[in-house]
């Protein structure tokens, strides 16, 4: 168990995690129709404007010079989440956990020779952002495709527990880079407009763009420490299936939520946040291992209709939304959401509701047959 | 208390598993399709994929292959953590190389492995594994991060068994050391310093 | 026909990186999919791929893939009669 002790979200919506949980709460969607040169067709997706962030950026921390905008979001996320948590960032005691599908692979596309070449390395990328904060530390970095912001949750949890540092700052972050685009663009998995989760219509997802932070600190059973949120348990599982399709029987989703599931009452849970990429395969397997779990009753929504799918960043910005929203006794609406489908027979709302309970669970899938559950509770 | 019970290595000047099985080659002068075909797989999959997929399938044979396991059922207990330099950088570029705008033909079957973790996944599949699955991208091989990360994974209580490999490749060169560390105290001590001695005996041989 | 079935299954062969099968192995009407040469999605997406880059032929619904990719022969008729290239 880890106590929670500071969050911020960068993404098309906000700056803050206020002004991103805000805009969920509205149910407003970053989600629209871009292009881009170097593609054959336009798509639909949750891009983050590069000169708001360059700008924010120096206004907050410094010249944005030399970094790219996927390390300027993700360090101004971190200062913005350590801000009045009393955090050292700079101490021995401090790990620093960074979660990227991709990182910096935008530059693959940028003359050779014009960056240095160790930029296109995740270790690279996360040892320039503890460096940044002066952090003496070698950063964990996780990339396990679209479920890595859990695992670097729990992998803060575990190195934590186990005494090795008294506080963890874990961070998210991925852009929706021509290779990215392009890459689920051949995958047919892009949705034509905005995407639909649960719902009966939906055809597939939005990427999205966000650096999401959430800081840990030990659970020292101080008054304190019971008056925060707490990651209480996580579980990552494989289907052992097929490298990009879910279990037809969810096996590891469901895997996943029965460890998880040994440390909360499943009446005292408010809600699930599920993955919900609202492709056709995703969302039915989710709906399969909720029913497998006896989950099924409890309401359920996906927040990729107002973020898109942020891949790396999508564990921590989705988690530290339903923490805003857990505080505030609500299960969040899905946006996009209009229709049930048979398949998908969940509780799922397109508005938001109230949800009393003091646990909420956290569900991620990916390619590679991963599958994440994370479990939290409020005091 | 963990130990080392089998473990595997790979690289361009050769390929070994220890202690001996009767079944498994000790090759020298290492080609990846080669070894596969030594090793008398029959595993069509293998040709798909990348190479950091094909090294560690390979290295996941020559770790497992003398095991004795029913044929039918999933092991729930058993967990993967791998560990790299490079991610899937040489999937990345050899991706990349299928957008370039004047030849615009996205390779989905490319873009598959442009994910570290999907050889996790890959050896899970092949080995029917059900428990945990993770890729941890280092600047280089570190055996206490290695065996720390390995540690908390039993300390969860849902793995009798972690199969945890450096799994790298860049270019033409690559490197597999995998280990099978169990917790019933068969084998080798499970440590930084022996895992690290293994290592460099491994890439002197 | 018979010239473009067979450039067909080589073209398939290299696309799909099936190592060890050989033109001669793939009859002209053998279900592409199903357990035969154990093709799975990412291959189907594939063989759009292979329609558009050597034959210029677009398939943007995946679905519409289903119909066409049920044999070689099937497949050879239809970019008979949609190349653009």
């Amino acid at each position: 168990m880890i106590s929670w002790m500071g969050d911020s979200i960068v993404s098309p919506l906000g700056f803050t995690s206020e002004e991103n949980y805000q805009a969920a709460k509205g149910q407003r969607s970053a989600v629209a129709l871009h292009s881009c040169e170097g593609l054959a067709e336009p798509y639909h997706a949750a891009i983050i404007d590069k000169d708001a962030l360059a700008r924010a950026f120096e206004g907050r921390c410094e010249s944005p010079k030399g970094l790219t905008p996927l390390e300027q979001a993700a360090i101004l996320s971190i200062k913005l989440a350590a801000e009045g948590s009393g955090i050292c960032l700079d101490s021995s005691k401090t790990l620093f956990v960074f979660s990227s599908t991709k990182g910096n692979i935008e530059l693959l596309d940028a003359p050779a020779g014009s960056y240095e070449r160790e930029k296109l390395y995740l270790w690279h990328t996360a040892a320039l952002i503890a460096r940044w904060f002066g952090n003496p530390n070698e950063p964990i970095v996780v990339s396990n495709a679209c479920v890595s912001g859990a695992c670097a949750q729990i992998v803060a949890m575990r190195m934590i527990e186990a005494g090795r540092y008294e506080t963890a700052v874990v961070t998210g972050a991925d852009m929706a880079s021509r290779f990215v685009v392009s890459g689920f663009q051949s995958l047919k998995a892009l949705a034509a407009g905005q995407c639909r989760p649960f719902d009966v219509n939906r055809s597939g997802l939005n990427l999205g763009e966000a650096a999401a932070t959430i800081i840990y600190r030990k659970h020292n059973g101080s008054t304190e420490s019971s008056s925060q949120i707490s990651l209480l348990a996580g579980s990552i599982r494989n289907d052992a299936n097929h490298i990009s399709g879910p279990s037809r029987t969810a096996e590891g989703a469901f895997l996943a939520l029965n460890d998880i599931l040994v440390h909360a009452a499943k009446e005292d849970i408010a809600f699930v946040c599920a993955h919900g990429t609202a492709t056709p395969y995703n969302d039915r397997m989710e709906t399969i291992a909720l029913r497998r779990a006896g989950l099924d009753g409890i309401p359920t929504n996906s927040l990729k209709g107002c973020f898109g799918h942020t891949l790396g960043a999508a564990g921590t910005l989705e988690s530290i939304i339903s923490v805003w929203a857990l505080r505030e006794g609500i299960a969040l609406g899905t946006c996009g959401f209009e229709v049930e489908d048979p398949d998908c027979a969940l509780p799922v709302s397109a508005n938001n509701i109230a949800a009393n309970g003091s646990y909420f669970l956290k569900m991620l899938s990916g390619f590679g047959g991963s599958n994440a559950a994370l479990l939290f509770s409020k005091p | 208390m963990l130990s080392i019970k089998q473990y595997s290595y790979i690289s361009p000047k050769h390929a070994c598993s220890l202690p001996p099985k009767a079944k498994i080659a000790c090759a020298e002068g290492v080609d990846l399709l080669n070894l596969y075909r030594s090793l008398g797989l029959d595993y069509p999959k293998f040709f798909k994929m990348d190479v950091l997929s094909k090294l560690g399938i390979l290295a996941a044979e020559l770790l497992l292959a003398g095991e004795e396991r029913g044929e039918a059922e999933a092991m729930e207990d058993r967990s993967i953590a791998c560990f790299n330099r490079s991610a899937s950088l040489d999937a990345d570029i050899a991706y990349a190389k299928t957008i370039q705008p004047q030849d615009f033909y996205p390779s989905p079957s490319l873009f598959v492995y442009t994910l570290p973790s999907i050889v996790t996944g890959e050896i899970a599949i092949r080995h029917r594994l059900r428990g945990e699955t993770s890729f941890y991208v280092t600047r280089e091989w570190d055996a206490e991060f290695v065996v720390e990360t390995v540690r908390q994974i039993f300390a969860v209580g849902a793995s009798r068994s972690v199969v945890a490999a450096w799994l790298e490749c860049e270019e033409d060169r690559f490197e597999a050391f995998m280990m099978l560390v169990g917790d019933d105290g068969d084998g080798l001590k499970f440590s930084t310093d022996i895992a690290n001695s293994l290592i460099t005996d491994l890439r002197l041989h | 026909m018979e010239d473009l079935i067979l450039e067909l299954k080589s073209e398939i062969i290299k696309a799909l990186n099936l190592e060890e099968i050989s033109p001669n192995d793939i009859g002209d009407d053998d279900p592409l999919f199903g357990d035969g040469l154990g093709l799975d999605s990412i291959d189907a997406l594939e063989l759009i791929v292979l329609m558009e880059k050597n034959y210029g032929i677009k398939l943007t619904d995946p679905s519409q893939g289903r119909d066409i990719f049920r044999s070689v022969r099937i497949m050879a008729e239809y970019i008979q009669a949609n190349r653009t290239k």
